[in-house]
């Protein structure tokens, strides 16, 4: 059966629209004000700064843990003796993970998530890679950074 | 339906019917001059913007000499959106009182003010004057060496009035001099006194405004195309408007998000080339065409007491020009609105050049 | 009909002055605030310097100003649906139709 006419008017239609859109218009602007309001909880800093003298003497093979933020950072000293920085917190659901020398791999316990030493997911249910950081090191200073980040220290 | 049970409850209670009729009735005219109706509510529009980032950015901010300036670098490096929330202040702030001068110049120019409007002029006058504490009041709290060398010039100004000058003085500073008590004061003044006031004042004046309708200028008295209504037409205009408003503050954060100033020292010289924020510029540049010594009188004195005279008789234009009251052509004071307007906006320019 | 094409071609050049009046205005406003923030020295970082964190930036502003735009172009549709209903007159009489249920 075709319909002679429209079950809605122009005005009904228009005023739908209208008032949806005017709702996730502002649903948007309000979810970014109460973002600022509400208060900032656990945001990862953009880089730390660390004694480099602590984190000179680590085998090959294993990692050290440092505080990123409050979270867990750890300093990994690859077989093959380069140092890399990456986030000790899996993609999945954000536990903790462990380095197992002996696969050479990352592990989450929680929902048994492995990752190569590059951060590649090979099993389990994380989504995304690991996240790694850049290494620069100053004088006596070892820093963290995000990447793409340009480290200002405070001066004095 | 829950909806038509509501409007139910409402409507044996309360007259709806006279509200309805009347914005039923309200009515717009046409003509060329007709986009000057919307900058007043485009400046109540950027006001309430104000209101709403000002809030949530009190949440945060600490007014205490040896914090102010640190907790302002901490909600912009890391908080949430904190960035952001600053630069629409910042910016909303800088649109507001651009349009806001629009909306006074235009009201001057096209004689809005004449009678029976005289209290919508002086209800606008006051509030002018608390948008402009509101801009000193707003940026000596980012507690940076502008800030502060601006307010001691602006309270150090205001101390040069004969007789009331001093006390004037003494109780926008909160002392002799500006110090942290000063910065205390002027957050109470920004986040209580002022809003308190602009929404009082806010409200007299828009009331005024419907009870009046809206003044046509008498050069385009025989010329009203038609008139439209107030709902839903041109309240959907004023909405487009201020999206569009919204948008150019929320781009302009973005882009140009404002800079933080070194922390104020209250021992050290302030830094070259010093400017007050532009709305300033006319005050500023006035002050400097006076020489320090005329003829044995204090300059700066003679200054401000000419400034304020300016000032008064801007106050008072509504009841000094008889003619416009009486709806007849007054050329004299078009002239003046047109003096009052070439001179802020060249003394600005000068004010920004030099 | 000439007088109507006159009328017409009135209220085009009306309407041009006016957006050229609009955008005059904006354009001098914007003009004046970016001179404004140009003597500002760069000291502390005020926008997030993470390329991600500014990638989600100005996608949220993308999408910002497309909301804003939809919201108008929907207005205006809205605004041209009330000026024909007034055109033709029947806003005005609502409250005495019968309902047809």
């Amino acid at each position: 059966m075709r319909l002679k006419f429209s079950l809605i008017t122009r005005r009904e239609f228009l005023n739908t629209l209208f008032g949806g859109w005017l709702i996730a218009f502002l649903s948007g602007s309000f979810y970014a004000l109460l973002k600022f309001a509400y208060p900032t909880l656990g945001k990862e800093p953009d880089f730390v700064v660390l004694n480099a003298k602590d984190f000179t003497d680590i085998p090959a093979n294993s990692v050290k843990p440092f505080p990123w933020g409050g979270k867990l950072g750890f300093i990994f000293k690859r077989p093959d003796n380069k140092t890399v920085a990456l986030k000790g917190v899996c993609t999945h659901m954000e536990c903790n993970i462990a380095y197992k020398p002996e696969d050479k791999k990352f592990y989450c316990p929680c929902h048994k998530g492995w990752f190569d030493m590059d951060g590649k997911v090979i099993e389990g249910p994380p989504p995304k890679p690991l996240e790694f950081f850049e290494l620069t090191q100053e004088g006596e200073k070892l820093i963290v950074a995000k990447k793409g980040i340009k480290v200002e220290l405070p001066k004095a | 339906m829950s909806c038509q049970r509501l409007k139910k409850w409402f409507d044996e209670r309360y007259d709806f019917e006279g509200i309805r009729s009347f914005t039923k009735h309200k009515l717009i005219p046409v003509h060329k001059y007709g986009i000057l109706y919307y900058t007043g509510g485009l400046t109540m529009f950027l006001f309430a913007l104000q209101f709403i980032t000002g809030m949530v950015l009190s949440f945060y901010y600490v007014p205490y000499h040896e914090q102010a300036h640190k907790s302002i670098i901490e909600i912009v490096t890391k908080l949430n959106m904190g960035w952001l929330f600053r630069s629409l202040h910042h910016w909303g702030a800088q649109l507001a009182i651009g349009v806001l001068f629009i909306h006074v110049f235009g009201t001057l120019l096209l004689k809005a003010y004449r009678k029976p409007r005289e209290l919508i002029w002086i209800t606008g006058f006051i509030l002018l004057a608390i948008s402009i504490f509101f801009g000193l009041s707003g940026y000596f709290l980012l507690w940076d060496e502008r800030a502060f060398a601006a307010v001691r010039v602006a309270t150090g100004g205001a101390g040069n009035l004969p007789v009331i000058g001093g006390f004037i003085k003494s109780f926008l500073r909160g002392g002799l001099d500006v110090t942290g008590e000063t910065l205390i004061r002027f957050y109470g003044f920004h986040v209580s006194v002022l809003p308190f006031f602009t929404l009082l004042l806010i409200g007299i004046h828009v009331l005024l405004v419907q009870y009046h309708g809206m003044s046509i200028p008498l050069s385009q008295k025989d010329n009203v195309k038609k008139y439209e209504p107030f709902f839903p037409n041109v309240l959907y205009k004023d909405f487009i408007l201020w999206l569009i408003a919204l948008g150019v503050v929320v781009t302009l954060s973005v882009f140009l998000p404002p800079e933080i100033g070194k922390k104020a020292d209250p021992l050290a010289a302030p830094p070259e080339n010093i400017k007050p924020e532009w709305y300033f510029l006319f005050l500023f540049q006035t002050l400097k065409l006076f020489p320090g010594d005329i003829m044995g009188l204090n300059g700066e004195m003679i200054a401000i007491i000419l400034i304020s005279l300016g000032i008064l008789f801007f106050f008072l234009i509504p009841f000094l020009d008889r003619k416009s009251a009486r709806d007849e052509k007054s050329t004299a004071f078009t002239w003046i609105g047109i003096i009052y307007t070439v001179y802020f906006v060249v003394m600005t320019i000068i004010g920004f050049i030099t | 009909m000439k007088e109507k094409m006159l009328e017409k071609i009135k209220m085009i050049r009306d309407r041009k002055i006016k957006i050229a009046i609009k955008s005059s205005m904006f354009l001098i406003l914007i003009s004046f605030f970016t001179a404004i923030s140009l003597w500002a020295e760069e000291q502390i970082q005020v926008f997030p310097s993470a390329p991600y964190d500014r990638y989600i930036i100005y996608q949220a502003l993308a999408l910002f100003w497309a909301g804003i735009i939809g919201l108008i172009v929907i207005i205006r549709m809205k605004l041209k649906e009330i000026e024909r209903t007034q055109d033709m007159g029947i806003d005005k009489e609502e409250k005495d139709i019968p309902f047809l249920d």
